[in-house]
């Protein structure tokens, strides 16, 4: 599955010109929006078990545009329709019904349920962050004239390949370089005693396993796992390298031409993330659905498709068993 | 689009969210730092252990009438984690982890613009156990002569305390206990802190 087309350019205008074909572009759109409908689903589960005609609390501390808006208390029977309309957005977006208003109308969602969200205690989560400035260069792209109803449906002339590529490589830029940065916020503040013994991460395990605190038989009551590493320093020092390396090296994989390699990579980030999940309730299990960018995810697309025509021939004879 | 307009147009896009890093804002959708991408340098740590029964039940109110209730998530309709955060971080006087961060080894220009811009140090300025109970008021709708208005919130919860060398060599069930009370009030915050165990 190779996806370089180098030309003569500039290392620039080849960098984010010369990557992708135009229907690149629409089927990652395609894949991402399918993913980011499953991500809202996510996301936003605890306030659906208030009452949604109930008490309307007053925030705490409101989200700086809630603030500046005068959104001062939650309502909750907004929540509900709010979820569904951002779902359906998705919806219309990944398969290119009014892409664009689909993306303004998931943009506005995403904001107010987050900021409902983290508005009651003020604790302002970063799992929308990346998805806000991917969903932007959706918008500034002609994402909507491949792949999609719209296009189909009006006609739409295909797009040429350097307008589909670049804003996936600038995809790409955003999502290396938010690990990348996360490692230089580290060094920056707080420096390599963010990693010393068990580090950062064995504070916020223990904080993270203690905060219920212990059940009748003795152990704690959530993030069991959690606990036992947190009292494994040496083990979470060694995780603490991989972690400093993987943030420090995973620009590069902006040049990687090999899908496997890419795909391998990628693979340990989602392991990455589902371990955070599993030892410290972070909640970012699902993000890895945005590494779609770094795929040609029409070849990965038309490769589905053929395994499930050729699932679909072969399913008569598994039956009979022949 | 032409290809110059969208050089232009990427060097602009990352012009403003790479900016932002630089410039440490960490106001949604723009951010410098993760969650926990801050550790504060200490000789011990201290962490809430806390009692998933006694949080249902929720802060003991007084309310100016001399009633007495508690106030349970349910009664403010606030989702369980952030209920927890309230109940365990904001009477406490601990406040989100972007307020206790936002101003930590910041550059001149960053200091300038922030204060300049934002105002006080978050960390520094804000009174986390007030809002809270000013916030619960307005909820109900209570106003400041009101006889059912809330005159005291209670919070009550254990603290761990562990040295450096327990949480190098992994020794977590030895810790220092101590049981702490939160008594909210109008006029200010107080803690009543009592050592338990051995």
């Amino acid at each position: 599955m190779a996806d370089y087309h180098p030309s003569h350019r500039s290392a620039v205008d080849r960098f984010f010109f010369d990557w992708f074909s135009g229907e690149t572009l629409g089927a990652v759109r395609l894949y991402f929006g399918i993913g980011l409908a499953l991500y809202v689903l996510t996301q936003y589960p605890q306030l659906l078990i208030l009452d949604q005609l109930g008490t309307e609390f007053h925030y705490t501390l409101p989200i700086w545009y809630f603030w500046q808006l005068g959104i001062d208390h939650n309502v909750p029977w907004l929540i509900l329709p709010t979820l569904l309309a951002t779902f359906v957005a998705c919806l219309f977006f990944a398969f290119g019904k009014w892409t664009k208003p689909a993306i303004i109308a998931i943009l506005i969602g995403i904001f107010y349920l987050k900021g409902v969200r983290d508005s009651f205690s003020g604790d302002v989560h970063h799992r929308e962050v990346p998805i806000i400035a991917i969903l932007t260069l959706f918008f500034l792209s002609k994402c909507e004239r491949v792949w999609s109803l719209d296009a189909r449906r009006k006609g739409f002339s295909p797009i040429e390949d350097w307008e589909g590529s670049w804003p996936i490589r600038a995809m790409q830029i955003y999502i290396v370089m938010f690990y990348f940065w996360a490692l230089v916020a580290k060094l920056r503040v707080s420096g390599l005693f963010w990693f010393e013994g068990g580090g950062r991460v064995q504070e916020t395990l223990v904080g993270r396993a203690l905060r219920d605190g212990f059940g009748a038989d003795g152990n704690v009551v959530n993030l069991s796992l959690g606990w036992e590493l947190a009292q494994r320093p040496d083990l979470i020092f060694t995780f603490g390298i991989f972690v400093f390396l993987f943030e420090l090296l995973i620009p590069l994989l902006l040049f990687v031409k090999d899908w496997r390699i890419r795909l391998v990579i990628l693979a340990g980030a989602a392991f990455f993330h589902f371990s955070n999940f599993m030892l410290m309730n972070v909640q970012f299990y699902f993000y890895p659905f945005v590494f779609v960018a770094f795929f040609d995810m029409a070849k990965v697309h038309r490769w589905l498709k053929g395994k499930l025509r050729l699932r679909g021939v072969e399913a008569p004879s598994e039956i009979t068993g022949d | 689009m032409s290809k110059s307009a969208v050089r232009r147009l990427i060097a602009g896009y990352f012009l403003v969210f790479f900016g932002a890093i630089f410039l440490r804002i960490d106001y949604f959708p723009l951010s410098w730092v993760p969650m926990y991408g801050f550790r504060e340098e200490a000789e011990t740590l201290t962490v809430a252990v806390g009692d998933v029964d006694r949080r249902e039940l929720g802060f003991a109110g007084l309310r100016a009438n001399g009633e007495r209730s508690f106030l349970s998530r349910r009664d403010i309709n606030v989702p369980p984690a952030n209920f927890r955060r309230l109940y365990q971080e904001r009477a406490f006087g601990e406040g989100p982890p972007q307020h206790r961060r936002e101003r930590a080894e910041l550059a001149a220009f960053n200091q300038w613009w922030y204060e300049r811009l934002i105002g006080p140090d978050p960390a520094k300025d804000a009174d986390y156990p007030r809002d809270l109970l000013t916030s619960i008021n307005r909820t109900f709708g209570l106003g400041p002569q009101d006889p059912r208005r809330f005159v005291q919130l209670e919070a009550h919860l254990d603290f761990a305390t562990y040295t450096r060398a327990q949480l190098d060599s992994g020794d977590l069930l030895h810790p220092v206990r101590e049981r702490r009370v939160a008594i909210i009030t109008p006029t200010g915050t107080h803690y009543q802190r009592a050592r338990i165990g051995g």
